[in-house]
């Protein structure tokens, strides 16, 4: 009798393991996936942000975007057609856009926008929703409209520091004071090139960076002979994917947790009404952390079970807020910004999406 | 570190819109469910786009789709949509979009109501069915009933003649001075292509004879219903030449299904070696095949290709100059018929080839899965077929040989079930004639003639038939094929003078 009762138990042991091994693979497979479909992206991000590193001459870059805040706010938004990264890609462009000093209102329009204003979603949501048009049309301006309302918001604080991430404030502080004391030496206002990485306070007491590629010049960009010059750009993309790497991963790993334990079914089931069908799609497009490139022939699988304007929930809220991107914008940002930034657009989106289904 | 320190200018801004728009987004929803009717705040589910929508169809439009704005109930909205009179049809799904396709065409001449409410809105997540949706009504219209022949009594004699069933209206298209000896409708209805020559040309009217097309005021389907009455008087414009006969003698011509290429088989009239098929596009240029002598030809349903008699075979070219044979069927010598659809085909077998049945002929089913069966053998002739709408049936016009001294064939309309493939015959015809059958696109019922020729030719009697006898009078005939009124095949004889009747597609 015993017996009989351990066999029992050690079969219910096997068939738990089982259920959690299984869960495991799942939970690994979406994991790779999500890290193998985000990977390219973030590199293509850290490519663009070293371009922009080296290549780029920060006031005339700041000179070109506009002064006025919505106008820069609008800027920031539509500058997804310049640098056309996915939501991987454009955290480590709207970091740089940050260091370089540009308004943080500006920065964090494109971050919220350049993932859908691209031109490459932009196509690729045509070719699964051709036939309705006006989904395409409105993920394009209701993600304007988002980007640029937060933007203006954030164009009000004009020091950038209070927003950023501890490590990176420091950065910035320190690249700030660099940038201050060679104006203070030089008699002019000669910014430094601002750039990531590991800083050294030299012996004229000026920061070097400790890849010693940080020149003393005045000249905005830095003039490296090419050899360096294509040296330390390779250094900067590492470092950035080292840094920037990490929290994808992470990010991965908790989202692809989330989709295992809370499973997609059970979001779904969730849509009750036009309201939480709403809700239902943009948890679900926070948690399946798809890319926004081909997220719209995801989006296109629940056309026949979902409103256009749950659908249009999905296309806007993904791109902009994600789980696997949440550990890419703690890089940047304090967690109180993320929860701010987190808040509005999912209260934007809610909104416009809910005035759309009255007129849909 | 101080409060100051704490709080940024961002912090309240933030958060005071955050607080903003949770009022907002309270409001709205608090708005949506305390409201119960006529809500401002609330879109019922609706009907918004119906493809067929104050539209003029034809045999040719066999589905049309209804587009909800929101996901439906599939069996509610099936259960409840309403057509009348009814239409049988499959209902299939795509996303939001409701796709109805028709079992059979829908009649013609008659005004089609669609109405639905009370089918209900459907959420994932939720076993009740949700908002019902707006009362839709919309209405379409099929195409007004008409056949075309030639007439050949009166003024009418030699002249094309149009009949406008639902309108019991008779106009003659083309004028006094041109004779017609063939003629085939445009799959769209509106015009007509036909062969003719002029009066004045007498006996060898046969050999001057030139393409011309005119309009029959039966238009596009964009067309609204109340426009029709108007169009009728389009019918009096004046023929358009297609093809003069100047250096080629025209013979045969077949007009394609998309109706934007004819075929033609031309004799040179200097050089009778120079002969063969010609292709006019589009555009009216002409230009010469060159890949095939032109035995009897048929252009295939799908626009693309010409079956032709070539030899012991049937060989299948491009619609393209100098083009080598996509295939070659040897085991047929003649496509009689195509389906509408382009699946099936009828094809004779000589048989050749079997001395068993020399002498005998054998008419095949062939269809696109590589099915080739026999429907029927026999000693006489399989003059025509065609296929029913539904390409269920073959409606042929057979001719049986008579025992006796003299060589004499017996013609009758037979209908052969493609299923069983059983043949009934269904009308024995007084002598053998050179005619041709036509089904409605409808299904109403299959057109044919019964002609009284003579021998005799003098000027003023053409016009004359295939076979170069002229036509002294003729009758036509619809044969109504068994339906819920009556369990037997109908026919009537049809108060006009005239041969080769044809029905309008």
């Amino acid at each position: 009798m015993m017996l009989l009762f351990f066999r029992e138990i050690a079969q219910d042991n096997n068939l738990r393991l089982l259920l959690i091994m299984g869960l495991l693979h799942n939970a690994f497979t979406l994991f790779l996936s999500l890290l193998v479909e985000a990977m390219p992206f973030l590199l293509l991000g850290v490519i663009v942000s070293s371009s922009l590193l080296l290549l780029v001459d920060e006031r005339k870059l700041i000179a070109k975007i506009p002064n006025n805040p919505f106008l820069g706010a609008l800027f920031g938004s539509c500058a997804g057609f310049l640098f056309p990264v996915c939501e991987c890609g454009n955290v480590p462009v709207a970091r740089r856009l940050l260091l370089k000093g540009v308004s943080p209102g500006v920065a964090i329009a494109f971050l919220l926008a350049a993932p859908t204003i691209n031109p490459v979603v932009i196509w690729s949501t045509w070719v699964a929703f051709g036939e309705q048009p006006q989904i395409v049309i409105l993920r394009v301006i209701f993600s304007l409209v988002i980007a640029t309302i937060i933007g203006l918001i954030f164009s009000i604080q004009k020091n950038p520091k209070p927003l950023l991430q501890r490590t990176l404030a420091k950065r910035f502080n320190l690249l700030s004071n660099t940038q201050a004391n060679q104006s203070q030496n030089n008699g002019e206002l000669t910014p430094v090139l601002l750039q990531s990485g590991t800083f050294l306070l030299g012996t004229s007491g000026q920061p070097q960076r400790m890849e010693g590629l940080l020149s003393e010049t005045s000249s905005a960009i830095v003039t490296f002979p090419n050899k360096n010059k294509f040296q330390s750009f390779l250094n900067n993309v590492v470092l950035e994917l080292r840094e920037l790497g990490s929290m994808l991963i992470m990010g991965s790993a908790i989202a692809a947790s989330i989709q295992v334990f809370v499973p997609r079914e059970f979001v779904l089931s969730l849509s009750h009404d036009t309201v939480t069908s709403i809700i239902a799609m943009m948890i679900l497009a926070a948690i399946v952390s798809i890319c926004s490139t081909v997220d719209s022939f995801f989006a296109l699988s629940f056309a026949a079970t979902f409103t256009n304007s749950s659908l249009l929930a999905f296309l806007i809220f993904g791109p902009t807020i994600d789980i696997k991107a949440i550990g890419l914008m703690a890089s940047v940002f304090k967690p109180k910004i993320i929860i701010y930034i987190f808040a509005i657009v999912a209260q934007l989106t809610f909104l416009l999406t809910l005035i759309y289904s009255y007129f849909s | 570190m101080n409060n100051q320190q704490r709080f940024h200018p961002i912090d309240t801004i933030a958060i005071a819109l955050i607080t903003f728009l949770s009022f907002i987004i309270g409001f709205l929803i608090w708005n949506s469910n305390s409201c119960s009717s006529n809500c401002w705040f609330e879109v019922q589910p609706q009907v918004k786009e119906f493809s067929w929508q104050n539209k003029q169809i034809s045999s040719e439009d066999k589905a049309f789709l209804m587009t909800f704005n929101r996901p439906m109930d599939r069996d509610s909205v099936e259960q409840n949509l309403a057509i009348e009179p009814p239409l049988p049809g499959k209902f299939s799904w795509a996303g939001n979009k409701l796709a109805y396709t028709l079992e059979i065409p829908a009649p013609y001449g008659e005004t089609y109501r669609v109405f639905l409410q009370e089918a209900r809105q459907k959420f994932v997540g939720q076993e009740e069915l949700g908002e019902e949706v707006e009362p839709f009504f919309s209405q379409f219209k099929t195409r007004d009933r008409a056949f075309a022949y030639i007439g050949s009594e009166g003024e009418e004699r030699g002249r094309l003649i149009l009949y406008n069933w639902t309108r019991q209206q008779k106009t003659i298209l083309t004028p006094e001075n041109l004779i017609v000896f063939n003629f085939e409708p445009y799959p769209q209805g509106d015009r007509i292509l036909f062969s003719a020559a002029d009066k004045s040309s007498g006996i060898d009217a046969i050999r001057m004879l030139q393409l011309y097309t005119v309009a029959t005021g039966f238009n596009n389907n964009d067309r609204e219903p109340t426009q029709q009455v108007e169009d009728t008087s389009l019918s009096n414009s004046e023929p358009k030449l297609i093809l003069d006969n100047k250096k080629y003698q025209n013979n045969k011509f077949d007009l394609s299904q998309d109706g934007k290429t004819i075929v033609v088989q031309r004799l040179n009239r200097k050089k009778p070696q120079d002969f063969g098929l010609w292709i006019i596009n589009n555009d009216n240029s002409i230009k010469p095949l060159k890949n095939s002598t032109g035995g009897d030809f048929l252009v295939t349903p799908d626009s693309k290709a010409l079956a032709v008699a070539e030899g012991e075979g049937i060989a299948l070219f491009p619609l393209q100059p100098e083009a080598q044979p996509l295939d070659f069927l040897p085991k047929f010598g003649r496509v009689v018929s195509f389906s509408s659809d382009g699946r099936a085909a009828a094809m004779v077998n000589y048989n050749t080839d079997n001395p068993d049945l020399k002498y005998t002929r054998s008419l095949f089913y062939v269809n696109n899965q590589g099915l080739q069966k026999e429907l029927l053998n026999l000693e006489g002739s399989i003059i025509d077929c065609q296929f029913n709408p539904t390409a269920t049936n073959l409606y042929c016009l057979l001719s049986e040989l008579k025992q006796g001294d003299e060589y004499r064939e017996q013609p009758y309309i037979a209908a052969i079930d493609l299923k069983t493939n059983k043949t009934t015959p269904l009308l024995a015809l007084p002598e053998y004639q050179d005619s041709r059958i036509s089904i409605a696109p409808d299904g109403l019922g299959v057109l044919f003639d019964q002609v009284l020729t003579s021998d005799k030719i003098s000027n003023t009697n053409i016009p004359i038939n295939d076979s170069g006898a002229t036509i002294v009078t003729s009758r036509l005939w619809l044969l109504i094929p068994p339906s819920e009124k009556s369990s037997s095949h109908q026919v009537e004889q049809l108060p006009f003078i005239g041969f080769n009747p044809q029905w309008i597609p």
